[in-house]
């Protein structure tokens, strides 16, 4: 099955038992955008902020998702785990310890997943454009849909950012997940200029990339070959005998 | 991939586990991190894990000028910036003998009161929903948000003021501000028994907090607990009093404390000092409806101010604790060294990791909240 | 020792009396400054425990001085109950760096010999823990030290974004500047 993956249609999202009538591609195309079109009106009205607060900006969201600003009116709410949520609002200057994390939690998110950038730190470094402990560019480590300028924005911005979101999602307009599938090479480079060639997260993206069909001429690179030797590494350390895990759970009991 | 903070557990035996708190985690108060090691329900060793908000303040405030740095320090320290502001502000005053007129001196301490006030409000607001009660949140930061259109009056800046700047403020007060700020207090004071009614007097906030994380005297002695967290424990230190500045001397105000040193105890105690503000807010007001004359003492240019050699060391109660700026001048334009010594440096670090262990787990979240400590200040 | 005694609290004085070779300055009304030799700062800071009451290790400030090529270390302590604060000030050498934990003393110098240390690179026998703590995704050289440039690493680390609008070339041609 796999080997002919590579060759079939990348909009077809699963293997399907041959003996299934195959769509052609134009009748899917069509059923596809009335269906996207149909998703992206349903996501833009139900999003969830992940509830991480990396830098000062953090202290505007309270009053923006409380009583005062509510934003539970339009249909925001925060979300405490990375894998139920659809916006990373990135809330100030990243530290470079906070961004290892920021990656980590950004790859665990499920598409179709929004960044924001808030406040101007995360536009050009802001207040601490010369501090050797902030990065400059949010969009070079992670793909970023919207920034909101000010140092810091009020809650008034925070809304209005959300809204726009949700007119650009309801206009399909908000991809930028899709470049960190098709370019990862680019941002990986990037992640690992900072943290030393050997960084790589446990996430699995080109694979990622082959099951969303966002496979892209940067998607692999000189610099995720690093990833490839890991990958076969982990394959010729698995054991033949190898226990299931059924069994291993069975006999601990 | 692994965080540099991962070490395995050696041999474990399968009961003993460890747990990452943070620093992603909505128990954890802004961007700071725990590895707990648990034994069942019990942590037996806590161990803290900082610098995600680190900016290396110390260092860029090197490279800008003296009057510069005034738009970096409140930064430091989030939800309470004013007293950031004061010491760094009187630090530089103390170094260049610079005389503060006596109106913005009072108008400085409307504003120290008024963020020691909102920052009280934010960790009652976030203490309540480490335990699960979410109104507490929603009441407190709205009530919080009254206090900041004041804020946003007299400064322009909701959250960060670049108000007080060294030799005075930057402005006057407006028109009738006193008057709305007066109406927000009553305000306040008119919300209070629904507050202690959810707080307070809240069944579960009692079983939950009694005897949670207690420090005793002889410990936050030991370990340098400062500000409201000494006075749980029953000894009546402030640096208003005991160290005064501006005019706190002429101030009437009482030091509350309390005796268990639990987590109740410290939420009892930033209840009463939020009394004690609005007393102290309320007597300003007073004075400043009479008290005139200017608001900036004369400065030299400040883009070429050599700030006269020498080292301060300034102080200031802030919401946390004592908070103290350490400035060092060579005589040039831009300081030679400045150092910010944060109440929760201790709080949040060697304090913490000690009274933890032997804590619960559910309980983490909430003493963390009840220390009040604030990471940003910690990492600077 | 210098004449400006008369000003120091005559509990104080006791005190300082038995440490020779301290210059005692005060500098205001609540505060002393100290310079002392760095052998006998721990002394002075159990005598000042023991016997003046100053329980409370406000801070522990370093600074870097690179003509000299010495690190003073400022150690702030509080007495609650005669209201001051000293400042014993001393110098040690910035090779090889090395001072003694004051750990045992006042606890909370624990924190700050791990944050001077992680900052400036001074080690400090006896504190109980000196790993990383702010600054684990650092390699590079202590960067409270003057000898580390921020700005030039900054440079050459990370890229900035073009802007330049036509509003900022309008303010660029007449000469830049603040509009009054
Ligand atoms: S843009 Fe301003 S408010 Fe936001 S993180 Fe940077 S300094 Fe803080």
């Amino acid at each position: 099955m796999s080997e002919n993956a590579g060759s079939r249609n990348p909009l077809q999202l699963r293997d399907q038992p041959e003996t299934c009538r195959t769509a052609d591609a134009e009748e899917r195309s069509a059923w596809q955008r009335v269906i996207g079109r149909f998703a992206d009106n349903c996501r833009a009205r139900s999003l969830f902020v992940l509830h991480y607060c990396t830098g000062c900006g953090a202290i505007e969201l309270p009053p923006t998702i409380t009583s005062r600003f509510d934003m539970e009116r339009v249909g925001v709410s925060p979300m405490v785990t990375p894998r139920q949520a659809d916006i990373l609002l990135i809330t100030g200057y990243v530290a470079l310890k906070t961004l290892k994390r920021v990656i980590l939690s950004y790859e665990q998110m499920q598409a179709p997943k929004y960044v924001i950038g808030f406040g101007s730190c995360t536009i050009n470094g802001g207040m601490y454009w010369n501090s050797y402990a902030t990065i400059k560019q949010l969009d070079q480590y992670i793909p970023t849909d919207l920034f909101i300028a000010g140092c810091m924005p009020r809650p008034e911005a925070v809304q209005e950012v959300f809204l726009e979101l949700m007119r650009m999602i309801d206009a399909g307009k908000a991809n930028a997940w899709r470049d960190y599938y098709r370019n990862y090479d680019h941002y990986l480079a990037n992640q690992q200029a900072l943290f030393g060639p050997q960084w790589h997260t446990p996430t699995d993206i080109v694979a990622e990339a082959k099951h969303y069909g966002l496979m892209g001429p940067g998607t692999t690179g000189p610099h995720t070959r690093l990833l490839d030797q890991h990958a076969e590494w982990a394959l010729d350390r698995i054991p033949e005998d190898y226990p299931e895990r059924g069994e291993n759970e069975r006999s601990e009991r | 991939m692994r965080p540099e903070n991962y070490k395995p557990v050696r041999h474990p035996p399968s009961h003993e586990y460890e747990l990452y708190f943070g620093p992603n985690h909505p128990g954890i108060e802004g961007n700071y991190a725990i590895r707990v090691r648990l034994k069942g329900d019990v942590v037996q060793e806590a161990i803290t894990d900082a610098g995600y908000l680190h900016r290396g303040f110390e260092k860029i405030m090197e490279e800008r000028l003296w009057v510069q740095n005034v738009a970096l320090v409140p930064r430091i320290c989030v939800p309470d910036p004013v007293p950031m502001e004061e010491s760094y502000a009187r630090a530089v005053e103390t170094l260049g003998g610079i005389e503060v007129p006596e109106r913005a001196q009072w108008i400085r301490v409307l504003m120290l009161e008024m963020s020691r006030i909102c920052a009280h409000l934010f960790t009652f607001g976030g203490n309540a929903a480490t335990i699960g009660l979410y109104t507490n949140m929603f009441w407190g930061v709205t009530m919080r948000d009254l206090f900041l259109d004041i804020f946003e009056e007299i400064t322009g800046a909701r959250i960060y003021h670049m108000y007080i700047t060294p030799g005075g403020v930057r402005r006057d007060l407006p028109d009738g501000v006193l008057d709305r700020l007066a109406a927000v207090l009553d305000e306040l004071e008119r919300k209070k028994p629904e507050f202690d009614d959810l707080f307070f007097e809240n069944a579960v906030v009692i079983n939950r907090a009694t005897g949670v994380g207690v420090l005793t005297q002889a410990q936050a002695l030991a370990w340098g607990v400062t500000g409201p967290n000494l006075r749980a424990c029953g000894l009546a230190h402030d640096v208003r009093r005991d160290d005064p500045y501006l005019v706190y001397p002429a101030l009437k105000f009482d030091i509350p404390t309390a005796t268990s040193g639990c987590s109740l105890a410290r939420m009892h105690v930033r209840r009463a000092e939020v009394e004690q503000s609005v007393r102290i807010l309320r007597q300003v007001m007073e004075r400043l409806r009479t008290v005139g004359g200017p608001v900036r003492a004369h400065l030299p240019n400040p883009l070429a101010w050599n700030v006269p050699a020498g080292e301060a060391y300034a102080r200031t109660e802030s919401s946390k604790g004592e908070l103290a700026f350490f400035a060092v001048s060579n005589g040039g334009p831009k300081p030679w060294r400045i150092q910010v010594r944060g109440p929760s440096q201790m709080h949040g670090v060697q304090v913490l990791e000690r009274i933890l262990e032997g804590a619960r787990i559910e309980d983490v979240a909430q003493i963390m909240f009840s220390l009040d400590a604030c990471p940003p200040e910690i990492d600077r | 020792m210098t004449s400006q005694r008369a000003s120091v609290p005559a509990q104080l004085d006791h005190i300082l009396h038995e440490m020779s070779e301290v210059r005692v300055t005060p500098k205001g009304e609540r505060r002393v400054r100290v310079d002392l030799a760095a052998d006998r700062l721990p002394t002075l800071l159990q005598l000042l425990k023991g016997h003046g009451g100053f329980l409370h290790l406000s801070s522990i400030s370093c600074v870097d001085w690179p003509e000299t090529d010495e690190f003073e270390l400022v150690y702030h302590v509080w007495s609650y109950e005669s209201k001051m604060l000293i400042s014993a000030h001393t110098l040690i050498a910035k090779s090889p760096g090395r001072f003694v934990s004051v750990y045992d003393i006042h606890a909370p110098a624990g924190f700050y010999e791990r944050d001077i240390h992680e900052m400036y690179g001074v080690h400090f026998e006896g504190s109980p823990n000196l790993n990383k703590f702010i600054l684990t995704s650092w390699h590079g050289p202590p960067p409270m030290l003057k000898s580390f440039d921020t700005r030039a690493y900054v440079d050459e680390t990370y890229a900035w974004r073009d802007y330049n609008p036509q509003w900022l070339k309008d303010i660029a041609a007449k000469g830049g500047g603040i509009e009054e």
